[in-house]
């Protein structure tokens, strides 16, 4: 005991905190830096497809509800994305032998754990002694008692006047030129309480700009665009969790389920390459389809089974076309699924859950009492109520067609000393296989390497898979990642990685098979605890259909080149600097290279514990749409923003946060894209007049 | 008239273009220690230039000082210029401790002013044809291992025969020890107001955003690197090395890869008195001169 004590004073000091230990408590940052992390986590964001907003709702979900050090599994610690497998399989073996942690500050004392880990998990995790709701009641009066339990508010508008909201002015076929049916306001409301490991509520009611409030119960529509609830309860003896209304699952790799966790290829090449079988979680995102809506629950079997089953049913959106062929069995075929989840003209408002789809699903876990050897079976059915069936275009030829596809995985995941093996494999109705297999390696204290193979064949079909690959998607595609991450220094961390793929078919604007790769390093170096330096050089090639003349397509290699240099510091406690350039390079084949800029500055400033201000000035040049950037922004707590910069001019942001009081928190921000030389911005039903695009959003969050 | 067309023509030639217009603020002569470093200027300290290169950097002085610098590019009579400036710190740290919580008294550079410094510019530049004139305010301040600073400034373009037009620019400034005395960070945003000199086309004043990281390898050797920014420019990307054999003499070379210059320069200090020369050759435009001399008085015995 002398010892461990004589540990934490010596290690407290170390973290400057030591006069907190009496407390035994980590004084957990009161604003996560969240955007530092997901801009660590994440390389780059290439395009506005990735759903950034799940991981990082993902993250603020631990940092709400932090998981204990002290009870959370091997697959749980992995789910974090934040530590090794050498870390792990330390702290367990610490755990086991020492019993659970006293602090936080004891984490120092495993082998392994470098400040800068410990730093960047410490407001994700907490330690105390096991099972705090054995002494809390009955549920309805844990839910009331608990402290994390919070009314958000969130309003949006664009200052300027699209032409989505003016009145018609053009007349098409002998009708009115298409115009947004509702107003420009964008509404937000969400309620959440939660505990880990023993129960979550939410409620989430969204509008988005250019959506209409209507009552309309013949066309689905209550009031706001978009709602979302659930009810989770978990740890209830044999029952580990049931959820009513929106839950997502991860299990495996994720080629048939998978849930927010996914980061894919980014600047952390080791940690998360691999996908946690987390399992069921409550959904209260705002992704109007990345969930399901239905009812699960998994139990335990005995102590190392457990069996989930799933079962969901909601109307997707879908698109429409007359099909030609009257000796077909039917005559109205949904051409495509709609993922943006935007109603706000009356041809969107036509597909808006125009399909129904019902899943049944079941999946039974193993994992070994040390947690070292994993293996799992998974079982998913999809019907729709019309069938589905792309546009006859070359490229769709072995997409999913039909009413129904059953999909059936089995995985595994195995410790071997410092390596861990994982994989999964899969088969769809249609008799397409999926693969992704991998290892992470610890070679050496500093030295860590990663391998994934992956293979999805083009008739491969799941529609909430998201295992690792270059194609939004999980079909088409063959590769192989290797990565790396090494620390030769203290201060110094190299991270890199290199993949291959080829697509044996044909994809969306590229006419014949092809293939490409894609590499990155990335050095960071942080002097002092408070202050982080990266360089960053990224480069993918690609093939897309030149632009000819030829009546064949030809696909030709396509190169994107990217330098990201960061400054991050906060040389006093009230203030924080944040400095990014970023450039790209972009070329067709053999054509001329194509550049765009960025250099941002960022401030924080927080003269009062309840008062901050951030603020950024950036200055960008781009060549063309092609060379756009897009750079990550602070927004209110639960939003994101990454926007795409492209043209010439500047964008300046000011968020301010202020704590009102206890109970009551306050977000304003104003944010402006100022183009030179511009006289309209946008195009379409977004085009504005005027050279200046800014937004105002405000938040109200209210604690109970 | 002859002489109009001949500046116009060497406005726009080539990189030149760049160079000349980058004068249409009082971003282009900030001392020719700058000069000389391949107009590197954000990470620079203790110089009292920096009330026009990055007023942040104002803060560490702690005796007045004026300056005087002459620039002429490309050996043109008319893209002269010349120009003024004064630091006077107000007030003195009674102390020796520094105020900032968690910084070290050395580093926390304790004898900082108390209130600041504020720094006032002058400049011209141009001749009959075509003239610019800057009167700036400038501010900095130390905050432990931090400055920030501020400066507004009044600008006039006049055109011969065409009349004159006056706007005000609005730039911010701070400077961080990332690794106190070895490696500083700092970043200015001039114009962040985005002045507008002419309705016609959206005329502007240079919007200019400049990022820079100064490495100090020895105590002889600075190594400096920054990127620039202008709205309307491709992006600047320059490198600098300052040399320091003995403690009077510096020697100084640079480069910036958008306007294709390399400098080079050396500087004396003797006492109060501190004289700078630089020079910078571009292949197509050739060569330009810039010196400068500051003067700091003597510190005051307590």
């Amino acid at each position: 005991m002398m010892r461990t004590q004589r540990a934490i004073v010596g290690l407290g000091l170390l973290l400057g905190l030591a006069y907190r230990v009496q407390a035994q408590e980590y004084p957990r940052p009161a604003v996560p830096d969240l955007d530092r992390l997901t801009q660590e986590l994440f390389a780059e964001a290439q395009n506005d497809q990735v759903p950034h907003e799940d991981l990082y709702e993902t993250l603020l979900q631990y940092y709400q509800t932090p998981l204990n050090l002290n009870v959370a599994t091997r697959e749980e610690l992995r789910s974090l994305l934040l530590l090794s497998e050498t870390q792990i399989t330390n702290l367990l073996s610490h755990r086991q032998r020492t019993g659970g942690l006293l602090s936080l500050y004891e984490l120092q004392s495993i082998d392994g754990f470098d400040l800068r880990t410990i730093y960047r998990t410490a407001p994700f995790v907490t330690v105390h002694t096991p099972d705090p709701n054995a002494a809390r009641g009955p549920l309805w009066q844990r839910i009331q008692q608990e402290e994390n339990n919070a009314l958000f508010v969130r309003y949006e508008r664009g200052l300027q006047t699209r032409r989505g909201y003016t009145t018609p002015d053009t007349v098409r076929g002998g009708q009115l030129a298409t115009r947004y049916l509702g107003s420009p306001d964008k509404l937000l409301v969400r309620y959440r309480v939660s505990r880990a490991r023993d129960f979550s509520l939410g409620l989430t009611a969204e509008k988005d700009a250019g959506e209409q409030l209507a009552w309309s119960p013949s066309t689905h529509r209550y009031g706001a665009d978009f709602y979302s609830g659930h009810f989770l309860v978990q740890e209830r003896g044999r029952l580990k969790s049931l959820a009513l209304g929106d839950y997502q699952l991860q299990f495996g790799q994720g080629l048939l389920l998978s849930s927010g966790l996914a980061v894919g290829k980014g600047a952390e090449t080791i940690t998360t390459l691999r996908r946690s079988s987390v399992g069921l979680r409550p959904y209260s995102s705002v992704l109007e389809n990345t969930f399901f809506r239905g009812a699960a629950a998994t139990v335990a079997v005995n102590a190392t089974v457990r069996a989930t089953a799933f079962v969901t049913r909601k109307r997707v959106d879908a698109s429409f076309s007359q099909r030609q062929d009257t000796l077909g069995d039917y005559s109205e075929v949904a051409s495509s699924l709609q993922l943006a989840g935007m109603h706000r003209t009356p041809s969107e408002l036509a597909n808006r859950q125009a399909l129904r789809e019902t899943v049944l699903g079941g999946n039974l876990n193993y994992a070994s009492r040390s947690g070292d050897l994993a293996l799992g079976l998974t079982a998913i059915n999809t019907q729709f109520d019309k069938p589905l069936l792309r546009r006859p275009e070359a490229y769709n030829a072995y997409e999913f067609s039909g009413r129904q596809n059953l999909a059936l995985s089995a995985y595994y995941s195995y410790v071997w000393h410092n390596a861990l093996l994982f994989g999964e494999t899969a088969r769809t109705s249609s008799g397409g296989l999926g693969t992704v297999n991998g290892l992470l390696a610890s070679l050496a204290p500093g030295l860590d390497v990663s391998v994934l193979h992956r293979s999805y064949a083009r008739s491969f079909h799941t529609f909430y898979g998201n295992a690792l690959s270059e194609n939004t998607r999980n079909i088409n595609e063959k590769g192989l990642y290797l990565g790396l991450k090494l620390r030769p220094l203290a201060r110094w961390e190299v991270s890199a990685y290199y993949d291959q793929f080829s697509f044996p078919w044909l994809k969306y604007q590229v006419g014949a098979p092809s293939q490409g790769h894609d590499w990155l390093v990335r050095v960071t170096y942080s002097p002092t605890k408070t202050s982080l330096l990266y360089a960053q050089l990224r480069q993918r090639t690609k093939a897309y259909d030149a632009d000819t003349l030829r009546l064949v397509p030809l696909p030709v290699p396509t190169e994107r080149r990217s330098l990201l240099l960061f400054y991050d510091a906060s040389p006093l406690p009230i203030l924080s600097l944040r400095t990014r350039v970023q450039g790209t390079q972009y070329r067709e084949d053999q054509g001329p290279r194509r550049q765009g800029y960025v250099l941002a500055q960022d401030v924080t400033v927080s003269p009062r514990p309840h008062l901050r201000f951030s603020g950024r000035y950036a200055l960008f040049d781009t060549d063309d749409y092609d060379t756009r950037q897009y750079v990550y922004e602070q927004d209110v707590l639960y939003a994101f923003s990454v926007p795409v910069l492209a043209g010439r001019g500047t964008r300046t942001y000011l968020l301010t946060q202020v704590d009102v009081n206890r109970h009551l928190t306050i977000w304003l921000r104003y944010a402006e894209t100022h183009y030179r030389h511009q006289q309209t911005i946008g195009s379409g039903l977004e085009e504005i007049r005027g050279s200046r695009r800014s937004e105002v959003k405000a938040q109200v969050r209210y604690r109970f | 008239m002859v002489k109009l067309y001949a500046v116009s023509y060497l406005l726009c030639l080539g990189a030149g273009v760049h160079e000349a217009q980058a004068q249409a603020s009082t971003l282009g002569t900030g001392g020719a220690r700058a000069a000389g470093l391949g107009q590197v200027s954000t990470v620079l300290e203790n110089d009292v230039w920096a009330a026009t290169n990055n007023s942040a950097a104002l803060g560490v002085l702690t005796r007045p000082m004026v300056g005087f610098g002459a620039a002429n590019k490309f050996l043109l009579p008319s893209l002269n210029t010349a120009s003024v400036v004064a630091a006077v710190p107000l007030g003195h740290r009674a102390t020796a401790a520094g105020s900032a919580a968690g910084v070290p008294a050395v580093v926390a550079a304790a004898d900082a002013p108390r209130f600041g410094v504020v720094g006032v510019m002058a400049q011209r530049f141009g001749g009959k044809l075509y003239a610019e004139q800057a009167l700036g305010v400038a501010y900095g301040y130390q905050l432990g291992t931090v400055r920030v600073g501020a400066r507004v400034e009044v600008l006039q373009t006049s055109l011969e025969g065409l009349g004159s037009r006056r706007t005000v620019a609005a730039s911010l400034a701070g400077q961080a020890d990332i690794i106190p005395r070895k490696l500083t960070f700092g970043a200015t945003l001039y114009n962040l107001n985005q002045a507008r000199l002419a309705p016609y086309q959206d005329e502007r004043v240079p919007t200019v955003l400049r990022a820079g990281l100064g490495w100090r390898t020895s105590e002889k050797v600075l190594v400096l690197v920054e990127t620039e920014k202008d709205v309307e420019q491709d992006a600047n990307f320059k490198a600098g090395l300052e040399y320091r054999p003995v403690p009077v003499l510096a020697l100084r070379g640079g480069l910036a890869t958008r306007t294709h210059q390399t400098t080079g320069g050396v500087g004396f200090k003797s006492g109060v008195f501190q004289v700078d020369y630089a020079a910078a050759w571009q292949q197509a435009l050739g060569l330009s001169q810039q010196v400068s001399i500051a003067l700091q008085w003597e510190q005051k015995q307590p």
